[in-house]
């Protein structure tokens, strides 16, 4: 069976679902990895992306209530809810004077009671202190909400969003999209059809949107290919999607914690298989919170360019639990990602490139270390160079 | 111009190489004029030739094993090494027209017995020529013969000699005891009935680009001035030995030949090929090319699937894996390794707990965070009471193992530790992998008694198996740097070849990732394979990249995932005599060690624990039974629980 798949990815064919499905039960999961680093070294050679960004979730209180969700609280009034003040949301941003974010990436969740013109002003209000940030906000969940709660359509939304500074749309609420799957996890917020119809429409008024998969709850290896061939068809026919980015489930503090969290070769092979079902989608990002660092880099072998970004602030994983830390520096991602033996490419959210590094020259070769005696006697070897 | 560093052996039948060397070297350091001009003149107490176009030669004498050390660690430019250790470390260019090798009987290497040898049951083995030892097992397996064999002293080699015991006696001993046993088998002279070849013991073996033609002229020259002498030579080793001069001048001209004509050199080519297919050497081919222009290197695909096969490597062929090999094909092959090794697809784990005793220690390394000086207020030795606790925990939670490990605290005697051991078996029966090599030369310089003593006395009192750590890299340069204060090397792998010797097992370790190279690395690897086949005493092998102890342990310059999964796949295929391999998941977090055993792991390491040594330099990952038995079915593998020895202990599912 993979030797027809590997047959076929080489001579460029399209992968069908029971391929999909045959690659996620392939017990060599190295030479699933290895395919899926051929198919992501002839589109990128050894490039790999990230990007200087800033997460803000705006509010935490949410109408919804997605079973593995730990981030999100009903109502305004409970403990832990939260709803920044414009000021708030924008402060953080001005924080960041000296290391300006290329990228303000903004997720929340679906409040009942904030007026429309909250959300025209947060945007223009980021516009206003740095014009040229690209401000990638709102999931197609959201959008959806906007129009129901609000009562315009998903078209007029974007519009006013866009016209108040909205340049794209992150891919978060996508879940899985197989409907009996969604009812039981996410039974009221937009539904796979819903979801899709926003990112058709975005891409359709010339915007870019990035599009996630949550995998490793309650769902089958076929609802996981399921997911990736629905993505695959609206790209076929818009174009619009820039990155697909498969999210793990974290079980602490919701509705699933007696799930376990997917292991690390799982992580892997949804990256590899989505590498090799996705040919018209260009770029697969490890998202490190989720993975972690150390997962990330072997993802860079398994089919990802993109390890995301600097990320200051994020929530969302930290409910949920990840080991991860909260931020990595600008020099922690170089690192990383050289460390894997590729080369980084700083990039903007449209895949511009922003500035070139250069490649290590060999992985291996020796750091220098000198000694460093710590306050209480403790003594560590420190880098040097 | 730096000198060219040439290492010789002091055996009687190597002097007509080398002394010339060294007659020169000591005129001009006794402050004899040097004469300038011409070729082999001496210069500043070496030979060189023409002043300024070719480098003085440095002669250094160290015993046959240092010798392939020393090139490998760079300290050497040129050896006369034996032709076992040049095939092992591989990569090196073989010098033209010398040699000490013999065509037919050869006289100084021999098994010596009572009876015939297809009447011995065991043959003890004289170690200190790896060459010699391959050679014997070739001819022993030639006859389809399979005795014991063990490795002694040659003095003890000698002693153990009875009805059916024989010994493999090489140099001195065997001239001297060349008429004194019924039964004897001239090594050379099997060898030239099997193949109709010369046999060549050793030869000059250079570094890569470390010779020039203008100086291998020297080495011909030495060699020309010095069986000029061979007299002379006979004459002053008789006077010193003991032995017969006319024995000793007949042995020296007419049973080893110095020369490494077309015959020799295809011996040579036989007995590599031989040790290839046998398991017992790297696959080789002489040559007097610069290695690494050669076409004959084999190419990178080549390697990998050798090395899939099971074939030896040399070091320079780990090197080249480590440098040059893929992500994946190193990780596929290393699989591959491991599938043969463990065809039923199952990974073990064990149930134990690591316990830190004291943290109260003299040696101050660098990498460790873990330790306090003597007389620190943070200094601890753990009470029995806080121990019992720590080992009730463990038998209550099905644990069949303590690992005992701590610093090397000058209040703690050795009886200190006898009564522990005492205690703990006779209160908790639990398996004791106690006290690191470093520990154990610790007790012996405190207590002024051997190494064999201390081991036997720990044994006695409970002892099961020796820990593999503190191995760091087991290459000097990088000990003194990051160690100071620490065992060498050779003191290390003698704990544990004592230890093996005793019947006891152990683990071995490798933490990179500080200033070592990646020759450094290999060297690593190297040295306990050699340990290994003297001794089978290793049961299992774990690397780990350096930890550091701020922050995320992304910090140090080159300790990525990535490069840890490479370093284990390449530690799996050099490692063709270790059994099991074991994922580092405590260091490197269970997400890698989850991956790591598709890179050539069999073995999940410890379940329940308590790493000090690792946890105060900023990793701690905590993890039960159950997560670990997930990870190991998510990874396609089949689980069970293992003692120290690596028996299953539960049905794997
Ligand atoms: S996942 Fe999003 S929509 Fe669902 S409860 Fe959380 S914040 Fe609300
Ligand atoms: S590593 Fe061991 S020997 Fe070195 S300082 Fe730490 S406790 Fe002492």
């Amino acid at each position: 069976m993979l030797e027809t798949i590997r047959q076929k990815v080489r001579r460029g064919e399209r992968l069908t679902f029971d391929d999909g499905v045959a690659l996620f039960h392939e017990p060599d999961l190295l030479a699933v990895g290895q395919l899926a680093n051929e198919v992501r070294e002839k589109l990128h050679g050894d490039r790999t992306y990230f990007n200087r960004n800033m997460r803000v979730e705006v509010t935490n209180v949410c109408v919804a209530s997605c079973l593995f969700c730990s981030f999100a609280k009903l109502e305004e009034h409970m403990p832990g809810a939260h709803t920044m003040t414009l000021e708030e949301a924008w402060k953080a941003l001005e924080d960041r004077k000296d290391d300006p974010p290329t990228e303000v990436h903004v997720v929340n969740g679906l409040h009942p009671g904030l007026p429309f013109s909250y959300y025209e002003e947060l945007l223009a209000g980021y516009k206003r202190i740095d014009p040229k940030v690209h401000l990638k906000c709102f999931t197609g969940v959201e959008i959806h909400f906007f129009a129901q709660h609000y009562k315009m359509t998903y078209r007029e939304v974007l519009e006013r969003l866009r016209a108040a500074g909205l340049d794209s749309l992150p891919g978060g609420g996508a879940e899985i999209f197989d409907e009996d799957v969604r009812k039981r996890i996410s039974h009221d917020k937009a539904t796979a059809d819903e979801y899709l119809e926003v990112h058709r429409v975005a891409h359709g008024m010339g915007m870019r949107t990035n599009v996630t998969m949550l995998y490793g709850h309650i769902e089958t290896f076929a609802h996981r290919v399921d997911h990736i061939l629905r993505v695959r068809a609206l790209q076929d026919e818009t174009k619009g999607f820039q990155a697909f980015i498969p999210l793990a489930f974290h079980p602490d503090g919701n509705g699933m914690k007696n799930l376990p969290a997917p292991t690390a070769v799982d992580d892997l092979r949804t990256l590899a298989v989505s590498r090799l079902l996705l040919d018209n989608v260009d770029h697969l990002k490890a998202y490190w919170v989720s993975l972690t660092p150390d997962v990330a880099q072997i993802a860079l072998r398994f089919g990802a360019d993109d390890i995301d970004g600097t990320i200051v602030h994020e929530t969302i994983y930290k409910a949920a639990g990840t080991s991860s830390p909260g931020a990595l520096r600008y020099d922690d991602l170089v690192r990383l990602i050289r460390e894997a033996g590729r080369t980084p490419i700083e990039r903007d959210t449209l895949y511009n490139v922003v500035r070139e590094h250069e490649k290590a020259s060999a992985p291996e070769a020796s750091m220098k270390v000198k000694d460093r005696v710590r306050p209480g006697g403790k003594r560590s070897l420190e880098v040097v160079s | 111009m730096s000198p060219l560093r040439v290492i010789g052996v002091e055996y009687l039948n190597a002097r007509p190489l080398w002394e010339s060397m060294r007659a020169e070297s000591m005129r001009a350091e006794s402050g004899a004029p040097a004469s300038s001009g011409g070729a082999a003149s001496t210069s500043g107490g070496r030979i060189s030739g023409a002043p300024g176009s070719i480098a003085p030669i440095e002669l250094r004498l160290a015993p046959p094993s240092e010798l392939a050390r020393a090139l490998a660690e760079d300290e050497a430019d040129v050896g006369l090494l034996p032709v076992a250790a040049a095939a092992t470390m591989g990569e090196l260019r073989l010098l033209r027209n010398m040699a000490i090798g013999a065509r037919g009987k050869v006289r100084s290497v021999a098994i010596v017995a009572e009876r015939p040898i297809h009447e011995l049951d065991a043959i003890a083995l004289d170690l200190s020529s790896r060459t010699s030892v391959v050679l014997t097992r070739l001819l022993l397996a030639r006859r389809k013969l399979a005795p014991k064999l063990f490795g002694a002293s040659p003095a003890a080699a000698v002693a153990s000699i009875g009805d059916r015991t024989g010994a493999l006696i090489i140099g001195d001993p065997a001239l001297d005891l060349e008429d004194r046993y019924p039964h004897r088998l001239d090594l050379a002279e099997d060898w030239f009935e099997w193949t109709q070849l010369p046999f060549v013991f050793a030869a000059w073996f250079a570094r890569p680009d470390a010779v020039s033609r203008e100086q291998e002229d020297l080495f011909r020259i030495a060699k020309q001035k010095g069986l000029a002498r061979v007299d002379q030579i006979a004459a002053e080793h008789a006077a010193r030995s003991g032995l017969s001069e006319a024995s000793l001048r007949a042995y020296l001209t007419e049973s080893i030949r110095y020369d490494l004509g077309d015959e020799e050199l295809a011996g040579l080519q036989r007995f590599w090929q031989e040790g290839a297919k046998a398991g017992l050497l790297p696959a080789a081919t002489p040559s007097f090319e610069e290695p690494r222009v050669a076409s004959s290197r084999p190419s990178l695909d080549t390697l990998l699937s050798r090395a899939a096969d099971g074939e030896r490597l040399s070091g320079a062929d780990g090197v080249r894996l480590l440098r040059e090999g893929s992500f994946f094909e190193l990780g596929l092959a290393a699989d591959a390794v491991r599938r043969r090794k463990h065809p039923k697809g199952v990974v073990t784990y064990i149930v134990d707990r690591n316990v830190n005793y004291t943290n109260v220690c003299t040696t101050s390394c660098r990498f460790c965070a873990f330790y306090r000086p003597v007389g620190h207020p943070e200094g601890y030795v753990l009470s029995r009471e806080v121990l019992g606790q720590k080992l009730k925990e463990v038998v209550d939670a099905g644990g069949v193992q303590i690992l005992l490990q701590g610093g090397l605290n000058p209040d703690l005697r050795i009886e200190w530790y006898e009564d522990l051991f005492r205690w703990m078996k006779k209160e908790y029966g639990l398996g004791l992998h106690a006290l690191s090599p470093e520990e154990i030369i610790h007790l012996s310089r405190l207590e002024g008694i051997s190494v064999r003593r201390v081991l036997e006395r720990l044994n006695a009192a409970g002892l099961d198996s020796v820990p593999g750590g503190g191995a760091e890299i087991l290459v000097d340069r990088v000990r003194r740097k990051i160690a100071k204060t620490k065992c060498t090397s050779s003191e290390w792998l003698d704990v544990m070849r004592v230890a093996h010797h005793m019947g006891l097992r152990s683990s071995a370790t490798m933490m990179y990732g500080t200033i070592d190279t990646p020759e450094e690395r290999v060297q690593h690897l190297v040295k306990i394979r050699d340990l290994q086949d003297e001794t089978g005493g290793f049961t299992a092998f774990f690397c780990w990249d350096y930890q550091h102890e701020s922050g995320t342990h992304l910090a140090p310059g080159d300790n990525g995932t990535h490069l840890y999964l490479r370093m284990q796949a390449v530690a799996r295929l050099m490692l063709d005599n270790v059994d099991h391999v074991g994922a580092s998941w405590v260091t490197q977090g269970p997400a890698v060690g989850q991956v790591a055993l598709r890179f050539g792991a069999d073995d999940f390491g410890s379940v329940m624990f308590e790493e000090n040594v690792v946890s105060s330099a900023g990793t701690t990952f905590r993890i039960g039974a159950e997560a670990i038995e997930k990870r190991i079915h998510d990874a396609g593998f089949k689980a069970t629980r293992r003692n120290v020895r690596y028996d299953w202990l539960t049905e794997p599912a």
